[in-house]
């Protein structure tokens, strides 16, 4: 992910459902952010992990965002639901070292007409009012 | 199996706070069972103390490794050599498997990263309930397979007291009443007579007041 950055980076985990030509949809956003932008598609958002969004902040993201259908839509049943406590789960944590739950969003949509992947980011994006996040050091390696 | 939950991340913290290389240990059996302190959640606390630190300007490492238990010597005996490479261990098995740790480590500070709560069994998805108190007098065999000593909020061995409405007790209507439960099977069974019996008040010797209880079992030990 940038290291660079200027503005902030965005993780997107997005439910496969939701739009048929995900692939093609989303190609016009990583070539416009390039760097500032990732895709992580799940099968189904239940397949969601707090894991997963830690992750994502950990190794550079500034924001990350879960995309699921909405409540009563998932074709495997309750996927959304679940996908929603866990987003929860994982903003407490953040919340817990000094982080805004905001910067963990879950956006589900009301799958009644075809959904595309790009301009659901975009209006994500546009609403996003997040800087990037102000880290004071690394950690990893350390020196003796 | 045993039950915990994490401590709150600013407690674990303050822990943590005199060391650089932490080695979060998890166990693979009852916290991993009850969420708590598995291979998903040593990974999930190692990732937030490892942001923590960053968000702080800390500098540590923090390393990661899960074993099958942490209250079984054998197991344990696998991070030997491995745990050399840290200034401390937070340990994310029960209070039995931090104590196992630290005996086998002496050197090494051995924090928990747990509160470990109570006995109890997986209910549903996410719900963990406790049901035995480990009194060391098991009667569940009088009992239709419910503790009353923990299940029943007093506790009563020749309950039920009196206060239980609709199915639950008096004391919290979020707890069944344990002698409804009792009187219900015992009764789906043709076996209330069972309830005859009059127990005594409980012997609490056999629970505490002389120390930290041990089993022995010589068909189970090895050398002579
Ligand atoms: S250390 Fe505790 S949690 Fe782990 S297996 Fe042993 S009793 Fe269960
Ligand atoms: S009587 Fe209850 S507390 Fe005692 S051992 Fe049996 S289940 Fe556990």
């Amino acid at each position: 992910m940038a290291q660079q950055k200027k503005g902030p980076v965005f993780a997107i985990f997005f439910c496969q459902q939701l739009d048929a030509r995900q692939d093609i949809n989303r190609r016009c956003l990583e070539k416009e952010f390039g760097s500032h932008i990732r895709f992580f598609p799940i099968p189904c958002s239940g397949r969601i992990e707090p894991l997963h969004l830690l992750k994502a902040i950990e190794s550079g993201a500034d924001m990350a965002y879960l995309l699921t259908c909405g409540e009563g839509d998932c074709r495997y049943g309750e996927g959304n639901i679940r996908a929603k406590k866990r987003v929860n789960y994982a903003q407490g944590l953040i919340e817990e070292i000094g982080l805004e739950r905001k910067r963990i969003v879950l956006i589900s949509k009301k799958i009644d007409a075809p959904v595309s992947i790009d301009i659901l980011v975009r209006e994500a994006i546009a609403g996003n009012d997040m800087l990037p996040i102000q880290w004071n050091g690394h950690n990893l390696q350390v020196d003796d | 199996m045993i039950t915990a939950e994490r401590k709150p991340i600013t407690e674990i913290e303050a822990m943590l706070n005199p060391f650089r290389r932490i080695l979060v240990v998890g166990c693979g059996t009852c916290v991993a069972e009850c969420a708590a302190g598995g291979e998903k959640e040593v990974a999930l606390l190692s990732s937030a103390l490892r942001m923590d630190a960053r968000l702080k300007g800390r500098k540590i490492e923090v390393g990661e490794v899960t074993i099958d238990r942490q209250c079984v010597y054998e197991f344990i005996n696998e991070l030997t050599g491995f745990v050399d490479h840290y200034d401390a261990i937070l340990s994310l098995g029960c209070g039995a498997g931090v104590q196992a740790v630290a005996g086998l480590f002496p050197k090494m500070p051995v924090l928990p990263g747990l509160n470990t709560k109570f006995i109890g069994e997986t209910k549903e998805t996410g719900l963990w309930i406790e049901n035995c108190r480990a009194c060391g007098d098991c009667k569940l065999g009088y009992f239709a397979g419910v503790c009353p000593l923990t299940r029943c909020a007093k506790g009563l061995l020749n309950g039920p007291c009196g206060g239980s409405k609709n199915g639950v007790c008096e004391t919290n209507p979020d707890t069944p009443c344990a002698w409804q439960m009792i009187i219900d099977r015992l009764e789906g069974r043709g076996q209330i007579d069972l309830l005859q019996t009059i127990f005594p008040p409980v012997d609490w010797s056999k629970y505490e007041g002389k120390g930290p209880r041990k089993i022995e079992r010589e068909d189970q030990r090895s050398g002579s």
